[in-house]
């Protein structure tokens, strides 16, 4: 099984905001991949974006370019 | 206990609801039923006199115990959070679609695998219209679908529906205002304290786990993420061992005593339908109701629509007929949709690519 680590997992308030951020980042090569919310966050069934906590930045940039709006920022084991 | 941090944990919150569903099978439940969302709504509005028809009217308290137990276990883990706004008219629709779908079919996701785990055939050609529907439903997604994002409403908003449902607990257990079925279906039943711990522990395990029988194929097709498929494999293979193990494990189409229909073709449709609806609405009939316990009125819209839809089928003769065997001559009689049933399934699906494709992520 895969190692489980620490990683920067962003939240959405719609699910079609997370379909939204993973064609910004496709794109655009901005790195991260689309994940169900870990269970740890959230009690709802949405869609995450998953990347390294060293992209943090590079990953809200691309963001506020494109007008997608993070419900929360969060650093989780996935 | 986390349940959700590793897949195995997560089948295993599927093999105790499996347990729940053999156990409420073994007392009492409907035959190759067991747990049926759609159809224990649908005998629930019977029970409320929201339809009249007499062999399919009982509050069960496995809906009851579903809502209270995600709500319990939510407010206990301080998950519970009161929200509301998205779109709930069109909520309202996908739920009275869902139930349409589900009763041409006759059975919701969770049936639909338990009648599979049964070996019925016709469960089994019905699961390719779910996950074609589902196919389509993430299709929408990423076309930018959305109804909206939800916001954080009164607490006592997210409560409602739970109040109700020990209204009419309270109602079914000590009154005899609410109709109960003498024959049929609605008269096959485990004891009233046993369905309700049941829906306790299976809403509990449900809201911990997330389970979904249309998020999982959704996460499958969407992520090729397995983690809410393995809680829907550990409860298939509890009813397949029970359904082995007690002699109910019958391979066939034409199976008389199981409520269910061989016309292949709606089978397909009526799954479709709830697939497509489920996923655009966020969930299936089950998870409707547990997202509802946890304080979404979203959800409780549909769950609300879920009820008036199985109403209508019941008052309109939208509903298919189970293969039968009569009493009398011991023929096969065959189960069918009815001719306003297809009507119906086919402008729920027409309306669902309507919903589907004119409801789009507003870009800031």
């Amino acid at each position: 099984m895969r190692k489980k680590e620490l990683k920067l997992v962003i939240t959405f308030h719609t699910t079609a905001d997370a379909m939204a951020m993973e064609k910004v980042c496709k794109e655009q090569n901005v790195p991260g991949r689309i994940i169900p919310v870990p269970r740890a966050i959230s009690a709802g069934c949405g869609l995450a974006w998953c990347a390294q906590l060293e992209e943090r930045e590079e990953i809200a940039a691309a963001m506020k370019a494109a007008g997608i709006e993070e419900e929360a920022m969060h650093e989780c084991m996935v | 206990m986390n349940l959700s941090d590793s897949k195995k944990k997560l089948a295993l919150a599927g093999v105790v609801c499996g347990i729940v569903a053999a156990l409420l099978a073994y007392f009492g439940n409907p035959a190759n039923m067991a747990f049926c969302i759609a159809c224990f709504i649908r005998d629930t509005a019977g029970a409320l006199g929201m339809h009249q028809a007499e062999a399919v009217q009982y509050a069960r308290p496995e809906i009851i115990g579903l809502i209270l137990g995600s709500f319990l276990i939510s407010v206990a883990t301080k998950e519970y959070r009161s929200t509301a706004g998205s779109s709930p008219m069109i909520r309202f629709i996908l739920g009275m679609i869902i139930m349409i779908g589900a009763l041409v079919f006759l059975g919701c996701p969770l049936r639909m695998v338990i009648r599979m785990s049964a070996g019925d055939l016709n469960a089994w050609v019905a699961l390719i219209g779910f996950i074609l529907g589902i196919a389509t439903g993430v299709f929408a997604l990423k076309k930018g679908f959305s109804l909206g994002r939800s916001y954080v409403s009164n607490k006592e908003s997210g409560v409602v529906i739970s109040v109700i449902a020990v209204g009419i607990l309270i109602l079914a257990v000590f009154t005899t205002l609410l109709k109960s079925s003498e024959t049929g279906p609605g008269s096959m039943h485990a004891p009233v304290i046993l369905a309700l711990i049941g829906g306790l522990v299976f809403g509990a395990f449900a809201q911990k786990s997330r389970m979904c029988f249309a998020g999982s194929i959704r996460d499958i097709i969407l992520m090729k993420n397995f983690d809410l498929f393995c809680v829907i494999a550990g409860l298939f293979v509890v009813m397949l061992v029970f359904n082995l193990a007690t002699g109910r494990f019958v391979l066939g189409f034409d199976t008389p005593g199981i409520i269910a229909h061989s016309d292949h073709l709606w089978n397909i449709l009526g799954m479709y339908t709830v697939g497509f609806a489920a996923v655009l609405a966020g969930g299936c009939p089950l998870r409707q109701l547990i997202l509802a316990g946890q304080g979404s009125s979203d959800a409780a819209m549909t769950v609300v629509g879920m009820f008036v839809a199985a109403a209508l089928c019941h008052n309109l003769g939208l509903a298919a007929s189970g293969t039968a065997l009569d009493a009398e001559t011991q023929e096969v009689v065959a189960g069918a949709v009815p001719l306003n049933g297809k009507v119906a399934c086919v402008i729920c699906i027409v309306v669902l690519f309507i919903i589907a494709f004119t409801n789009k992520r507003e870009s800031k």
